[in-house]
């Protein structure tokens, strides 16, 4: 399969008045056309970040990107086009569903005007044929009556609909890419399930690839096929959806399993949470990023940052534990 | 590859409290914004201005033997000189010492003006959104009547009343001028009431009192704050313009405002006599605007990034 | 929509009936009698004064009465010109002050919107700090000291604008820039944390994520949103505009209702001083009432919401 997006090696930082935080510290992904893709970490762990820098849409100043290309659809770095050039790619070939449909939404702007913007900007439609694309969104994502609720204002729909809103803005021009920087995190839990229901189909009769980003491992289990585990700035592990849940290797991302119920789970397992803090960004530690935390660090973890190492296919980590030496030596 | 050394893959032991740890101290929110303020350059001069200039007030006096009531009728309408510094007025006073005496009493009024505010304001804002229901609506109501008569109108009332004077203007100020401080607290205080850790401590049984002073108030207090700093040269602005409308503090004291409406009057012949008052009561506004504006861009967490 | 109209509506009166009973028990309480300051009066000439005006009456007759002629329109007579009625010297005098008025708000409103925007468009750059410092200038220098300063470099001195009263359109431009120079102020101030709230709002991230382009998401989605509370500095403004007209039809000389409110506050004219604080407070009541409704109109929030219940 071919790749939709390649992210190499980046490095995001934002200059505040206490020093330079570095967000982002060198992330590397590739997403398959059609797939989709969960990023999961802690808050503050960098995956918005990632995401918004994907969309370019975190301004700068303060931040910067300092390292590292986006590559779109193969040909394309989005790291190097200027602001006017990633307005046309915005909208028409990536788009993009927030946190909050609250606040996401412009209060003063019909949901008509708010969906039509985009298409009349990027694919020169009259308003008619604009309204009229507008109406048959809304009921693709499963707005009853559309042709009322597009002169409506944000304020009349409720947070799961404003959200089936957002996404019927995001896919108007049918994106290549669609990412999701934590979709279902403000809503209620009988809505979240079905706003990644209605996801998955969208995404199989449009068939954009997506990037989700959430803290919810149960959101991720259900629509991803492959996993990015990120903490303090850092991808600490990928692979496949069975590589993350059955075969993790990473501590962390055992902490992450370990931190949330499982309903398949036939022994008496407990909620372990993961102790202790992520590390300041402004000063990250010189070793693993993880390694105070770490049950299982090792001296070296406090001076040496590990390398990725691919384990399997495409399950990738970087840990000591997975470390050749570690191996003769200890087991 | 790093050397290896076979230490290097031997479990660390760990003390429980290392995972705490923490590689930058945490500040709290005040360190924070002590900090932030002290990165911005206006706010940090419109400070020492207001410092500089208040101890003048204090100690400007001192510095020459005049009293600021006493004429000198050989001397009348001088330029700034070696003996007055900043020359005389028609009746020969001193008008260096009666420019720090006026600038004493228009800080006077200022701070006056603030704890007003601060135990009026605040207290009212305060009980008005906690209670809510029935008495927020009687108080809020109450609150539109005042704030829909011209402030200065009711002050002019009550000097009409009371005849004028310094406490007059403050008593007026305890009148009215704490309105906004009011409503800025009960806006706050309103949507505080909402978040939890203050049902938590109602359904834990905290009296009102407490929840007001030690959880509400507290979490206002930035609010308060900037409030504060803009209230402070309202009051100066408007003791000035009652004082150019003859209805300010009683001759012989002087207040900036009497000072600048005597040099405005004779501006065209004794220019100086209208300079260094000015020159005095914009620094005075410009700093304490300052200062508000950058107390909001360190405290609000609008504001803030 | 309607019945939140009326209910403002209603509060408005109660709240109009309430300055009006507050300014008859502030006046009723004053030491001495409006003609104490008239030395020549014999007792007896105060006494048949004092009956001509009602004085003698109990207080809640003249209450009743004052009440009665408020409803019907009629502040009374004043106390130090005795053959005109309040009314009427309102009737006369308020047009130079609200043309005055009206003419400051125009320009005030405008520079401060212009600035505002200025001032958050270029956030934290010299701009921003040039627009924010015109405006900390505007709210340090006393509208007394500046027309003054005006009247004679502009007005005397280089003779390009007429120095005082009120005879044809130049001379409205001393005074009238000199009222604005507070409001503009506060307008361009609150523009400015209005635009700043709005451009750091979720939704304009939602209009930058379709593409669109900076020009058309300032213009459709921050500059709509970022007006609308703009339209409830009006009360304040007025406020200022009202209290600026005793100074500055001081200054300038302008034959209109300030300067009757000073002369009056010097006479203790308590019926004309009653009066104007009446008009005055109605004025700014009726402003009030109609920006909150001109804000429901245009904020699709409010409008609907207060619509429904």
């Amino acid at each position: 399969m071919e790749n939709i997006l390649e992210v190499k090696d980046l490095k995001v930082s934002f200059h505040t008045y206490a020093g330079e935080v570095q967000a982002v510290r060198g992330v590397s992904f590739d997403l398959k056309k059609g797939e989709v893709l969960a990023i999961v970490g802690e808050s503050g762990c960098g995956k918005s970040v990632t995401s918004q820098t994907i969309m370019r849409l975190i301004p700068s100043p303060p931040s910067i990107i300092k390292e590292g290309s986006i590559l779109f659809d193969k040909k394309i770095d989005l790291v190097q086009l200027t602001l006017k050039e990633m307005e046309s790619i915005r909208g028409s070939e990536i788009g993009m569903i927030f946190q909050d449909p609250m606040t996401s939404l412009n209060p003063t702007m019909t949901i008509g005007k708010q969906i039509t913007e985009g298409l009349v900007r990027h694919q020169g439609l009259s308003k008619e044929k604009a309204q009229k694309e507008a109406i048959e969104l809304l009921s693709l994502v499963g707005i009853p009556r559309p042709e009322t609720r597009i002169k409506q204002y944000p304020h009349e729909f409720s947070g799961g609909m404003r959200q089936r809103v957002m996404i019927a803005i995001s896919l108007a021009c049918r994106p290549k890419l669609l990412i999701a920087d934590e979709p279902t995190t403000a809503l209620d839990v009988t809505i979240q399930a079905q706003i990644i229901d209605l996801l998955k189909d969208l995404q199989e009769k449009i068939g954009s690839s997506i990037i989700i980003i959430t803290h919810n491992l149960g959101v991720v289990a259900d629509i991803a096929q492959r996993v990015v585990v990120m903490y303090a700035g850092k991808i600490v592990e990928q692979g496949t959806v069975d590589d993350i849940f059955y075969r993790a290797q990473h501590p962390y991302t055992w902490g992450l399993l370990h931190s949330i119920l499982r309903l398949d789970d036939d022994e008496k397992s407990e909620l372990v949470p993961i102790e202790g803090m992520p590390p300041d960004l402004l000063a990250p530690p010189q070793g693993c990023a993880f390694a105070a935390r770490c049950p299982h660090a090792m001296n070296i973890c406090l001076n040496e940052d590990p390398q990725t190492q691919i384990i399997q296919d495409e399950h990738s980590m970087a840990c000591w534990l997975m470390d050749k030496r570690m191996r003769t030596e200890i087991r | 590859m790093p050397e290896v050394r076979d230490n290097l893959f031997i479990p660390v032991t760990k003390q429980a409290d290392q995972q705490e740890k923490i590689t930058r101290p945490s500040i709290t929110y005040w360190q924070d914004a002590r900090r932030r303020l002290k990165k911005n350059k206006f706010a940090m001069a419109g400070f020492y201005f207001l410092l500089g200039i208040t101890l003048f007030a204090i100690l400007g006096p001192f510095l020459q033997k005049n009293g600021y009531d006493v004429q000198h009728l050989t001397a009348r309408n001088e330029m700034p000189n070696s003996t007055f510094w900043f020359g005389t007025d028609e009746f020969g006073r001193d008008l260096w010492v009666r420019l720090w005496w006026g600038t004493r009493i228009s800080l006077f009024i200022g701070i006056m003006a603030a704890l007003m505010d601060l135990l009026i304001g605040v207290l009212y804002g305060g009980i008005s959104a906690y209670y809510g229901g029935k008495i927020d609506d009687m108080m809020q109501r109450f609150i539109e009547v005042v704030y829909s008569i011209p402030y200065l109108l009711i002050t002019v009332l009550l000097i009409v009343m009371m005849g004028s004077g310094i406490w007059t203007i403050v008593f007026a100020y305890g009148i009215t001028g704490w309105i906004s401080m009011a409503r800025l607290v009960r806006g706050q205080v309103l949507s505080l009431k909402e978040q939890e850790y203050v049902l938590a401590a109602t359904s834990l049984g905290a009296s009102p009192w407490r929840i007001i002073t030690k959880h509400l108030i507290p979490n206002a207090l930035s609010f308060i704050i900037i409030q504060i700093t803009f209230t402070i040269p309202q009051a100066i602005f408007t003791e000035a313009f009652l004082s150019f409308l003859g209805l300010g503090v009683k001759v012989p004291l002087a207040s900036l405002g009497m000072l600048l409406s005597d040099g405005v009057g004779s501006m065209r012949v004794y220019p100086w006599r209208l300079l260094f008052p000015a020159l005095i009561f914009s620094l005075m506004m410009v700093s304490f605007n300052l200062l508000g504006d950058g107390l909001r861009d360190a405290l609000d967490p609008k504001f803030r990034k | 929509m309607y019945r939140f109209i009326l209910r403002r509506f209603c509060y408005m009166l109660i709240t109009f009936w309430m300055i009006v009973t507050v300014t008859f028990v502030l006046m009723h309480n004053l030491p001495g009698d409006p003609f104490a300051n008239s030395e020549k009066l014999s007792t007896q000439q105060r006494a048949l004064l004092a009956k001509e005006y009602g004085l003698d009456q109990p207080i809640s007759v003249q209450y009743k009465d004052y009440l009665i002629n408020i409803a019907k329109g009629d502040l009374g007579v004043s106390f130090a010109y005795p053959t005109r009625r309040v009314t009427e010297i309102i009737k006369q005098s308020f047009p130079a002050s609200a043309e005055l008025g009206i003419e400051s708000i125009i320009f005030s409103v405008l520079i401060g919107l212009i600035l505002g925007i200025t001032a958050a468009l270029k956030h934290n750059k010299s701009w921003d700090y040039g627009a924010m410092f015109i405006a900390i200038v505007g709210v340090s220098i006393p509208s007394f000291v500046l027309g003054p300063i005006l009247q004679y470099l502009v007005g005397v001195k280089w003779g390009i604008l007429p120095a005082a009263l009120w005879d044809g359109p130049a001379n409205r431009v001393l005074p009238a820039l000199t009222l604005s120079f507070m409001t503009i102020a506060i307008t361009a101030r609150m523009m400015r944390t209005s635009m700043l709230d709005v451009l750091h709002s979720d939704y304009i991230k939602t209009a930058r994520s379709k593409g669109l382009s900076q020009f058309s998401i300032i213009l459709k989605h921050t500059l709509r949103n970022a007006i609308l509370p703009i339209v409830t500095v009006l009360g304040p403004i007025t406020v200022n505009v009202i209290t600026g007209t005793l100074v500055v039809e001081q200054i300038f000389a302008i034959p209109g209702l300030g300067k009757y409110f000073v002369q009056a506050v010097y006479s203790n004219d308590y019926t004309l001083i009653m009066g104007l604080t009446i008009f005055y407070s109605l004025l700014l009541i009726v402003v009030m009432f109609l920006t909150d409704i001109a804000y429901g109109f245009i904020d699709p929030r409010i409008r609907l919401a207060k619509g429904r219940n």
